[in-house]
């Protein structure tokens, strides 16, 4: 693998087991004999690609094409069934809304622990917090427990936080859109900047907006194959061509 | 398992913090705060050796200390082990979003009781103090007390190999929590807390089978280990049976082996199995 590659995908295959009754508890453990076949949903059928240095790769298709499983496989959630996934770098996902936010801690609390589960040593993420919270514009709000915040609020202190953790490369679900528009604007800079710095993005959107604005090149799945792969504008057309959205 | 601990090595900083933050958040909301965690131990000390010393009349000596001292590891064990056993599954929103061991969730339930539990000590240590300051004749303190740093050690590695193993099976099958919530309970009363090791000893159906019943109740570790706090943290204390005051029994020296060897043992074996189903967690369907 050479330098220039930040996420090695090799024929990745997922699959997970859906069965109701397959784990939840030990009665189903307990009658052993009487239990139902095991349902598999295989989610990704053998799914390859590199994303290089500096790149944006966007991953687009329809619900259930598996585009977010890849993104959980890449930021190590889950392990493939086959194949396998090399990460170079320093990898921090965008939270979703307030994902591993403690409500009854105030945002600087919440902030210097989030800061640390990305990767960052504590005295790192003290040294941070006057950036992240200059930049989640939360003010004085920012010392309040953070069940008294606005969803708004939490999603700006979310962005906030990953892109302050010194990551090599940013995965981003659909979470683009946060607060209103002008801190969306701050975003796209933000995320402008951070690609200029060298770092690399995989994007899942549903927008073709956001696809055509950042992504250097375009990856559509559909179950769980990639169904076409490159320049972003005729991979959208293509996808868009076939009913998606 | 070596590439475990190295992944875990590497995400000090964040049990480090994870310890902090469960400290704090536990007694966030509550004007005595983190007093709570010694007053809750002390109140029920004072309720235990009041019905089973002073009610019910053990003619033990300073009952309420000998209780204190077998009552703090035990709710050490107890807390941490239904910590953990919660810790994944009520933080999974962060597991599925983020990488990081998951054994951190479940050790720093743990880790955050053993604070607990050492503040504890040291608080009894203080009463030890005031005893002796009221009245220099007595010397509370055993030398014996140099035993502590293992016992504790033993204390922390048990709690831990049970504590993830609790973890893992609980986050696939929550009755666990209900299965071990009980066994506790049961364990409580098996174990020397609220009355004296001797009293096993010298119960009939111990004189009867020539001393076994007493081996295999010291078999449990939890009882083997209070017994063991009780016995190097306090002066030795007779009981009285029909009337006549019996002897001290001390607890053989193989127990202490046995703690040990129980301790590493299960840690090593609760680890590994956590290890096997962690990557399970987030696909419980």
């Amino acid at each position: 693998m050479s330098q220039a590659v930040s996420i090695h995908v090799h024929d990745v295959h997922k699959s997970f087991i859906t069965s109701r009754s397959g784990v939840a508890s030990l009665k189903t453990l307990a009658l052993w004999w009487r239990k139902p076949p095991k349902k598999v949903l295989s989610v990704l059928k053998g799914v390859s690609f590199d994303v290089h240095r500096g790149e944006c790769l966007a991953l687009v298709g329809r619900n259930g094409a598996g585009k977010s499983t890849l993104l959980s496989l890449i930021a190590r959630i889950y392990k493939p069934n086959q194949g396998n996934i090399q990460v170079t770098g320093r990898l921090a996902p965008l939270l979703e809304l307030g994902a591993g936010f403690h409500p009854d801690l105030t945002g600087v609390d919440n902030i210097l622990f989030n800061a640390v589960v990305l990767g960052l040593s504590r005295e790192e993420a003290r040294s941070r917090m006057p950036a992240i919270i200059e930049f989640s514009e939360l003010g004085e709000a920012v010392h309040q427990p953070v069940r008294t915040l606005s969803s708004g609020m939490l999603a700006r202190l979310g962005f906030a936080i990953a892109v302050h953790v010194d990551a090599d490369i940013l995965l981003v679900d659909e979470v683009l859109s946060v607060g209103d528009y002008r801190f969306e604007e701050k975003c796209r800079n933000r995320i402008e900047e951070f690609r200029a710095q060298g770092g690399t993005i995989v994007l899942v959107s549903h927008s073709a907006r956001t696809v055509q604005m950042f992504a250097d090149r375009c990856i559509w799945l559909e179950n769980g194959q990639v169904r076409d792969e490159g320049d972003p504008e005729r991979v959208i057309q293509a996808y868009l061509g076939q009913g998606g959205v | 398992m070596r590439e475990n601990l190295a992944a875990l090595w590497r995400y000090r900083e964040l049990l480090l913090s994870m310890v902090e933050r469960e400290l704090r958040v536990r007694y966030k909301n509550s004007a005595l705060g983190f007093l709570w965690s010694f007053i809750n131990p002390l109140v029920t000390t004072l309720v235990l050796s009041f019905v089973f010393g002073t009610l019910i009349g053990g003619g033990v000596k300073n009952f309420t200390a000998y209780v204190l001292v077998a009552l703090l590891p035990y709710t050490f064990f107890q807390q941490s082990v239904l910590d953990s056993a919660q810790s994944v599954l009520g933080q999974l929103s962060v597991v599925k979003k983020v990488y990081f061991p998951r054994e951190i969730l479940p050790l720093s339930s743990i880790l955050a009781n053993f604070v607990n539990l050492l503040i504890g000590m040291g608080i009894f240590f203080v009463l030890l103090l005031i005893v002796y300051l009221r009245d220099p004749r007595v010397v509370p303190f055993q030398p014996t007390t140099v035993v502590l740093p293992y016992l504790l050690i033993c204390s922390l590695l048990m709690a831990t190999g049970i504590g993830l193993a609790v973890c893992a099976l609980n986050t696939f099958y929550e009755d666990v929590k209900y299965i071990v919530s009980n066994l506790m309970y049961l364990l409580f009363f098996l174990s020397p807390i609220t009355y004296l090791s001797e009293k096993v000893a010298y119960s009939d159906i111990n004189q009867r089978s020539g001393g076994l019943v007493f081996q295999l109740y010291h078999l449990n570790p939890v009882a083997a280990l209070s017994t063991a706090y009780r016995q190097c943290l306090l002066a030795p204390q007779g009981v009285m049976e029909d009337g006549v005051l019996q002897p001290p029994i001390p607890l053989d020296a193989k127990y202490y082996i046995y703690i040990g060897v129980f301790a590493v043992t299960v840690c090593i074996g609760g680890y590994a199995l956590f290890n096997r189903l962690k990557w399970q967690f987030v696909e419980r369907p």
